[in-house]
């Protein structure tokens, strides 16, 4: 499988920050400190697990 | 005045918990925040300061030398007294187990409660937490994370000192120390605020990506799969024998849009590298230079000017790293001169903390 990174990335991004510009860059920064660059992944890129469960923790946060 | 700073550098706790109150007595005070050299015992000094603002938000830190306006100081106390005009409200917690994940929860638990608003729905233009935390847990990265997923706030702070000791740090609240914890405030100031993060570094073109680490341990094991001091060395082009002579000067950063979050290497072991900060497996990292600290500060005190209009108070993070070299320059009383014109408070950390957890950087809390 490929792109579920990439999508999870969208999506965290569009939920916490919608339309705010400032925002969009600290969540890229936080998500940079973590060693996950936003600009690395395409929906081509594989799924690689660890970054995935990075992910999931994010998302669990914002419920 | 809404926010006036001081400091102290009477011999006991008592003369300068009093000489404190009387820099101080002027103003309604609703918080004071505070931090003192590890000269001081951290029980005594907790309770007192508490005692001496019993109707304030009172809480601080140990510190590895103390900022105060117009100066670098030692064996000292510095604080900062604010007003309702300048803090409308203000709510602390204490995280006592730093590695626990649930304890920002509880914590963010009590600041929903006093605010009655959910912490991610919390308007960071309008709020800001400081985060003071023991800068000997080696946890900061896992808590500064924690915060970061569960809110949109900017907290900014600092990991307490101990005088270059290196064997207990503390952090105060409630008229009580505490180690191995954070003490996180949640400030809702009455005035606009701004921050300033500034290390004095330009980034060269050599580049080394993260492939081995054991992060909890915050050592690097491989750049580019190669033994991680090895590859350092060879970047720099110089004897993987002089590799520890050059951290101070050619640390490494993450650099994200220009700007970068510095990692500063602690020391050589075996073939790997021990940090003082986190780095992890798959982060590319750039070879730092460092340029002047003086300049690089005063030009990012001047913007911060510039963007306010003008400064009414400033809590100054300063890397215990840049004091060194600070001293080592026999500059720091031309870098305390820069924060001559207005209040300012702030310490000389074991880390600083800005969306993340940082090394050899000024992070300052800056209000209008």
């Amino acid at each position: 499988m490929a792109g579920k990174i990439k999508m999870m990335i969208d999506s965290i991004i569009e939920q916490r920050a919608k339309d705010n510009a400032m925002l969009q860059g600290v969540i890229r920064t936080k998500l940079m400190l973590k060693g996950i660059d936003p600009k690395k992944y395409t929906l081509q890129s594989d799924d690689d697990p660890a970054i995935i469960s990075k992910l999931e923790t994010l998302v669990k946060d914002l419920k | 005045m809404n926010i006036v700073s001081a400091f102290s550098s009477k011999e006991s706790v008592d003369l300068v918990v009093q000489d404190l109150q009387e820099q101080f007595k002027d103003l309604d005070v609703k918080m004071v925040i505070y931090y003192a050299s590890s000269l001081h015992a951290p029980e005594t000094i907790s309770q007192k300061m508490q005692q001496a603002f019993p109707a304030a938000t009172v809480f601080g830190c140990s510190t590895a030398g103390e900022i105060a306006s117009g100066k670098m100081l030692k064996n000292s106390v510095t604080a900062m007294a604010f007003n309702a005009r300048a803090i409308s409200e203000v709510e602390v917690a204490v995280v006592e187990n730093v590695q626990d994940d649930s304890g920002v929860e509880q914590a963010f638990a009590s600041f929903e409660k006093r605010f009655g608003v959910p912490m991610l729905d919390l308007n960071p233009r309008r709020f800001v937490g400081i985060i003071l935390v023991d800068g000997l847990c080696g946890a900061e990265e896992k808590l500064i994370d924690k915060i970061g997923d569960l809110t949109d706030v900017t907290f900014i702070g600092g990991s307490a000192g101990d005088d270059l000791k290196f064997a207990a740090t503390h952090v105060y609240a409630n008229g009580k120390s505490y180690s191995n914890a954070a003490v996180l405030a949640l400030l809702k100031p009455a005035t606009e605020f701004s921050f300033i993060k500034t290390q004095s570094f330009s980034t060269l073109c050599k580049k080394l990506v993260v492939t081995k680490a054991d992060e909890a341990k915050r050592e690097v094991i491989e750049f580019d799969n190669r033994p991680a001091a090895e590859a350092y060395a060879d970047a720099l082009g110089i004897p993987v024998e002089e590799a520890a002579g050059r951290f101070m000067h050619n640390p490494v950063g993450l650099v994200i849009e220009g700007e970068p979050y510095v990692r500063s290497p602690q020391q050589i072991k075996e073939s790997s590298m021990l940090f003082y900060c986190g780095v992890v497996e798959g982060m590319e990292l750039s070879i730092l230079e460092s340029t002047d600290i003086i300049e690089d500060t005063r030009k990012a005190l001047e913007e911060a000017k510039a963007k306010l209009g003008t400064i009414s108070g400033l809590i100054n993070f300063n890397c215990i790293l840049r004091t060194l070299e600070l001293e080592q320059k026999q500059a720091t009383e031309e870098y305390g001169a820069l924060f001559a014109g207005f209040p300012t408070t702030g310490f000389s950390t074991y880390g600083e903390q800005y969306i993340g957890h940082i090394n050899q950087t000024a992070t300052m809390l800056v209000f209008k």
